[in-house]
């Protein structure tokens, strides 16, 4: 298990520095593409960079596709979930599986995942009586 | 029999009660609950047919629509479009979406059947053996971004004597409140259990 803390190590030190310079470097590199005139880089031999158009167009995606993301990541979530004429709604794998253990004197009755026919049966029906439904 | 909260409404035969309910979006409903024998019960929940006002705010709506494309074009064409489109649109809408009532017929020996009537007067029924029933339950579900009730018929699995193989939702279109659900609910709970009481005397299994 303690391979598995967040505490630091030496070697995520040693990570952290290289994704550090790394990033600095990718930073000072697209400052100088977006900066930088064409012909400056032409002269010094750079002559297949992308247009500089892409400086400015590829953050704009960016920030676009985060927002829409979040849209999306909720719309998502209200699709996925289980339609009204499916079993999920109703009962699952662990509740189909699940053992019934044995009725004790006097002890709090254990877990268990109680029927939807009996659970309609204790709200809808009271004057049955909440001992008829086992 | 006796009268529903507010007595039976003129044109009710004797032995019928109608009750006012609401839909979950506000509508008005009416349950229409029917009493044919001792284990056979109709349930029918009427929804408001199709208004006049709202088919021509619809119609106008559209024409006015199609009338400015047509001054912006100059392209005739788009009014008899438009005349077209409303008149197939309202066809469509009557036979295919709009739900006049839909009702449910529990017979305890036999089976339940479900009838939606669409405003153009079709009428499409499923009808499910009793063998084949397990319970007739309220469910809450998720639904979009709200949780709804709505009654449905549990199937039978017939490898797992416990398990639910299917569930058909009821009243899809109507979509109840929990009131009428409960309703519903007792009443075809009072038919359900006749045949617990008497396994013996059920015909086919």
């Amino acid at each position: 298990m303690v391979e598995n803390s967040p505490a630091p190590l030496p070697e995520r030190a040693i990570y952290g520095f290289a994704l550090f310079l790394g990033s600095w470097f990718g930073f000072i590199l697209y400052l100088i593409w977006a900066y930088v005139p064409e012909t400056w880089l032409f002269s010094l031999g750079l002559t297949y960079w992308p247009q500089k158009y892409w400086a400015v167009a590829l953050p704009a995606y960016l920030l676009v596709s985060v927002g829409i993301g979040y849209i999306l990541l909720f719309g998502i979530n209200m699709m996925s979930t289980a339609p009204l004429n499916s079993t999920n709604t109703v009962t699952d794998n662990y509740a189909k599986k699940q053992q019934q253990k044995k009725f004790q004197e006097e002890a709090i009755p254990a877990l268990r995942d109680i029927p939807i026919s009996e659970v309609n049966r204790m709200f809808f029906l009271p004057e049955k009586g909440i001992c008829n439904s086992r | 029999m006796e009268a529903g909260s507010c007595g039976p409404p003129p044109g009710c035969p004797p032995g019928v009660e109608e009750r006012p309910f609401r839909s979950a979006s506000g509508e008005p409903l009416a349950l229409r609950r029917r009493q044919h024998s001792a284990s056979c019960r109709e349930l029918a929940l009427r929804r408001p047919r199709l208004q006049l006002r709202s088919l021509s705010a619809v119609t106008s709506a559209v024409w006015l629509a199609a009338y400015g494309v047509f001054v912006l074009s100059e392209n005739s064409m788009v009014l008899s479009a438009a005349i077209f489109i409303t008149l197939i649109g309202l066809i469509i809408y009557l036979h295919f979406v709009k739900i006049d009532q839909e009702s449910l017929l529990v017979i305890g020996s036999l089976g339940i059947q479900l009838t939606s009537s669409y405003a153009s007067g079709k009428e499409s029924t499923t009808f499910i053996e009793m063998s084949r029933v397990k319970d007739v339950v309220i469910n809450e579900a998720i639904y979009m971004q709200k949780v709804i009730y709505y009654l449905c018929i549990l199937l039978k699995d017939p490898q797992d004597p416990q398990g639910v193989s299917e569930v058909v939702p009821l009243f899809q279109s109507s979509q109840p409140r929990l009131d009428c659900l409960m309703e519903v609910y007792k009443s075809c709970q009072e038919i359900l259990d006749q045949r617990k009481e008497a396994p013996q005397s059920s015909g086919i299994k």
